[in-house]
């Protein structure tokens, strides 16, 4: 038996209790049974037959581990948002390119902002990703003429899909509310009877470009967000064009990039002087245009934030250049394919696979890259999707859950921490001495229990929390929970002193002539705190709560800093509750499971502490 | 008796000062200046220095510069204001809501009756269901049946009430489409007498179920663990010895004891509701009532509004203790009273 034992020891403490829980030891006869527990053992024997609270420790641990461990690997940016990425969907299909696509060779493929659009070589549209933009709205719903027509060119908006025909003529599907779909009369006459052949198209956010062989621009769209109309003088001699989210700068055939207006005011139309010569293409992310020149090298202008000016060093010439949101992609003369600006999703980073296939054609656009191989075969880069989706300010939902979550568990537990120390010192000293120090301290705990717990607690949040940081501010949070709810706890450790105080090791101690304080906390407060074991438990849980209810109305822990509590927040609002579930899901069910767990604990924790309970 | 309950009134009535001069000196922590706000619009058109004593003379005729002790007598209308009158808390002043340009005497009413109406009827429905299901669980104590709704009850108390409201508002006003997301009542509507009831409580259905649903599983637990507990008492065993049905010695000898310390914790969570649950609940359900008032004036920083409501919801607290001990040793007579 004894050697059994010292075996035993060795395992790690967890398996130890995952097997004590799920594989019960052998049956002893009674005698046996009773000499080797000593009343800690006996209780935590009667805490791991109980096999939900099992369960719920290790849900419990688990969550616990993956809040604590997780936020070093998914780091949050406080600041971070993108008005492109608002509310999307969970999931990881956005660049989930259908596989008849693959099959068919790529003729032409287009990235809107969360969705994207490729046409195969027989003319086919398909449309992939996060396309449900609203409720009407979702640009997976290709009308039916486009679908019978040969389309060999295809361009995305933000809400919007434009597609060119073989035939010349020009479709459009999606949001039509700015006007994205309203065709000009000239194309549209075009349409009935063909003149001129367009060549190109462009989309942007909320406007839209097609050029003819001619050199003729025509533009649609938003006309409140970018001037639709370029010089008379221009008209005829355009090769290129480069639409960023609200301007567009064009190619002259001489080589040169202009503006398309005199009045035009944004950073892309004031052009530099590298810029006016010898530029063979011209490509926009969001905020800034390239220019690739016909010597191989890249002039970048316009608003860069995210380093979309670095063009790297690169072995040879640029021949070919295409922009996403935040990033360029470009290809190099001898087939190798280079990324430079934001790298937040890996968008700027081509993967090994990539450099290593024979690379025929690539397509990028917002947070995406496809590349397709002389086989046909499709590579992607980029951002996959979230796996719980972002919320209404474009904000990954997984990296507010899990950083949340450490800050939830953290305050919960420090309060607690707080709580039990107030809690079981004055508790200790109130019921050990009685007297007048008891009356004192039980008078000031009914004066605090007495007081509403939220309505004062936010009043404490809001005088103290005005003028600090979020850091200070988490820790107010604290010291307040822990303050105010200790009465609690320390009724229950003067009562439990109480009786503990008149028994006979107590007298003992007393008459072998031990100081007071070291009775009080050596000897009498270890057999109190096993009680108290289960009040801290559920209080862990309350603090949970509680935290969370003040952040949720506003006066806990303060926005952009993400807790259980006020993710919620957001959540409170029928539109939201509706449409965009994730918002308020995942980060329910979690908080919800970790409470429960927590009280199943607490539970299991009274159950085995309650020798009426262990049935003999 | 009557010594006991003087005993405790004069107690309330200490603890209440306390309590009130803690949030009235909480308060004058904030950085607020009335003077300053009342000078402002004569700014431009003074001079610095004239503006300067003008400010200091004001201060001082406001009684801003007065000790803490003298502005808190002053607040509670123990002694003259500077007007010379007694006009505090304890007259019946209130104060003045800057936000809502109103007494706070005024301002209160309507929400204080939405919130009253919210609470009286939620707890009515929680206890009905409560105290019969307690009842149940502990006949059946430890049987699946009972094993069952303590797993429910778990869930009920852990969830926090604005996860419930939201989930709730999903099922029943998205999914079923069968009450309002919010409000307290149709918005534009001119309905008078009994439409207007009923239109103001079809607004509260939501509310109610969502109070309702949080306030089952706490008290559930609380009945069925105090029915156990009478239930292993002598006297029971005793009524069972000698023959009585099981009913009677349920619902005869057994429940009316058990009520004794259930009725403790019925008035702690009745508090807890009509203070923070109804902070959370009218917030989720934008119903005008006073957890939405006081929110409002917190975040507008209304700060006598906020004040007189905190007055109020610890005179509700203070009060709610002295009923539940006073009931307790009515209903009660092992409690001893003369200790």
């Amino acid at each position: 038996m004894e050697n059994n034992n010292t075996a035993k020891k060795k395992e790690f403490f967890l398996i130890r209790w995952i097997k004590r829980a799920f594989f019960p030891n052998k049956e002893m006869d009674i005698y046996a049974e009773e000499q080797l527990q000593s009343p800690f053992r006996l209780v935590v024997r009667n805490f791991f037959s109980n096999k939900l609270a099992v369960l719920a420790l290790i849900i419990v641990i688990l969550i616990t581990l993956t809040v604590f461990i997780a936020p070093n690997y998914v780091v949050l940016d406080l600041g971070e948002q993108d008005a492109t990425l608002v509310n999307v969907a969970p999931g990881y299909n956005m660049m989930k390119y259908p596989s008849a696509l693959q099959k068919n060779g790529v003729r032409d493929i287009a990235v809107g902002y969360n969705y994207s659009v490729g046409v195969d070589n027989t003319g086919k549209v398909y449309v992939w990703g996060k396309s449900r933009i609203s409720q009407v709205v979702n640009t997976a719903k290709v009308p039916d003429e486009v679908m019978e027509a040969d389309i060999v060119k295809v361009a995305a908006g933000a809400d919007h899909v434009v597609a060119l025909s073989s035939d010349g003529k020009i479709f459009c599907w999606g949001n039509d509310r700015l006007g994205q779909c309203r065709l000009p009369l000239d194309i549209q006459s075009n349409n009935r009877r063909p003149k001129f052949k367009i060549i190109k198209i462009e989309a942007s956010d909320q406007f839209s470009a097609a050029l003819d062989d001619e050199g003729n621009i025509y533009l649609w769209g938003n006309e409140n967000f970018v001037e639709l109309w370029v010089k008379s003088d221009l008209q005829g001699h355009i090769k290129d064009m480069a639409l960023t989210s609200a301007a567009f700068v064009l190619l002259t055939d001489q080589g040169e990039v202009v503006a398309p207006t005199p009045t035009s005011s944004s950073t892309v139309t004031k052009i530099p002087e590298e810029a006016k010569s010898g530029v063979i293409a011209i490509e926009a992310t969001t905020n800034t245009v390239a220019a690739l020149k016909d010597d191989g090298s890249v002039i970048v202008w316009g608003a860069y934030t995210k380093n979309e000016n670095l063009v790297p060093e690169t072995s040879s010439k640029i021949v070919e250049i295409k922009g996403g949101r935040f990033h360029y992609t470009a290809r190099l003369e001898n087939g190798e394919l280079i990324g430079w600006g934001n790298d937040r999703y890996e968008q700027a980073s081509v993967p090994e696979s990539v450099k290593n296939a024979d690379i025929v054609d690539f397509y990028t656009g917002s947070f995406q890259n496809y590349a397709v191989d002389k086989n046909g075969k499709i590579y992607t880069w980029g951002l996959k999707g979230f796996i719980c989706g972002t919320d209404s300010l474009g904000r990954d939902v997984f990296a507010r859950l899990v950083n949340g979550g450490k800050m939830t568990m953290t305050i919960g537990a420090l309060s607690v921490i707080i709580e039990t120390i107030i809690g079981v010192i004055l508790g200790g000293i109130a019921g050990y001495f009685g007297g007048w120090v008891d009356m004192a301290i039980m008078r000031i705990s009914e004066i605090i229990s007495s007081m509403p717990f939220i309505p004062f607690a936010m009043i404490l949040s809001a005088v103290m929390g005005t003028k600090v940081s979020v850091e200070q501010r988490m820790y107010i949070i604290m010291v307040i929970l822990g303050i105010l709810s200790w009465p609690g706890l320390c009724s229950l450790v003067r009562a439990q002193m109480l009786a503990q105080r008149e028994m006979e090791y107590v007298t003992a101690a007393k008459t072998v002539g031990v100081k007071e304080s070291r009775i009080i906390f050596k000897h009498v407060i270890p057999n109190v705190m096993s009680v108290c074991l289960v009040s801290i438990t559920l209080a862990f849980g309350t603090s949970m709560l509680t935290e969370s209810t003040l952040s949720y109305l506003g006066f806990g822990v303060p926005l952009p800093t993400p807790t259980w509590g006020n993710m919620l927040t957001g959540a409170n609002n029928s539109v939201i509750i509706q449409n965009y579930w994730w918002n308020w899901v995942f980060v329910g069910a979690i908080f919800g499971i970790t409470c429960i767990c927590i009280n199943l604990i607490g539970d299991g924790l009274r159950d085995a502490l309650d020798p009426k309970a262990s049935g003999r | 008796m009557a010594k006991y309950i003087l005993k405790r009134l004069v107690y309330l009535v200490i603890v209440f000062f306390i309590v009130s001069f803690m949030m009235f000196a909480i308060y004058n922590l904030i950085p607020s200046d009335p003077a300053m706000v009342q000078l402002e619009p004569l700014r431009k058109s003074l001079k610095p220095e004239e503006f300067r004593q003008r400010y200091l003379a004001l201060r001082k005729q406001l009684g801003l510069d007065d000790p803490l002790v003298v502005r808190y007598a002053r607040w509670m209308g123990f002694i003259k204001d500077v007007k010379g009158k007694h006009e505090g808390l304890l007259q019946g002043n209130f104060g003045y809501s800057v936000t809502f340009k109103r007494d706070v005497v005024d301002v209160i009413k309507v929400p204080m009756a939405n919130t009253i109406i919210l609470n009286i009827i939620s707890t009515i429905i929680t206890l009905a269901i409560t105290i019969p299901l307690g009842i149940f669980c502990a006949v059946h104590a430890r049987k699946p049946v009972d094993s069952a709704i303590q797993a429910g009850t778990v869930v009920g108390y852990s969830l926090p009430t604005y996860l419930i409201g939201i989930v709730f508002i999903y099922l029943f006003s998205v999914l079923l489409r069968l009450f309002p997301t919010g409000g307290a009542k149709t918005p534009g509507s001119t309905y008078t007498g009994i439409q207007e009831l009923l239109d103001r409580l079809y607004y509260m259905c939501l509310p109610i179920l969502v109070l309702v649903f949080t306030g089952l599983a706490g008290m559930t637990r609380t009945v069925r663990a105090a029915m156990i507990d009478t239930l292993s008492q002598d006297y029971i065993k005793t009524a069972r010895a000698k023959g009585l049905k099981e009913k009677i010695v349920i619902y005869s000898h057994a429940w009316r004891n058990a009520l004794l310390p259930v009725s403790t914790s019925i008035m702690g969570w009745i508090i807890g509701v009509f203070t923070g649950g109804s902070l959370v609940i009218e917030n989720t359900f934008a119903l005008n009532g006073t957890g939405r008032l006081y929110w409002t004036g917190l975040n507008s920083t209304d700060y006598e509004l906020v004040l007189a409501m905190q007055m109020f919801y610890c005179l509700v607290g203070l009060i709610g203790v002295l009923i539940t001990d006073i009931g307790y040793t009515l209903i009660d007579p092992r409690v001893r009273i003369d200790k």
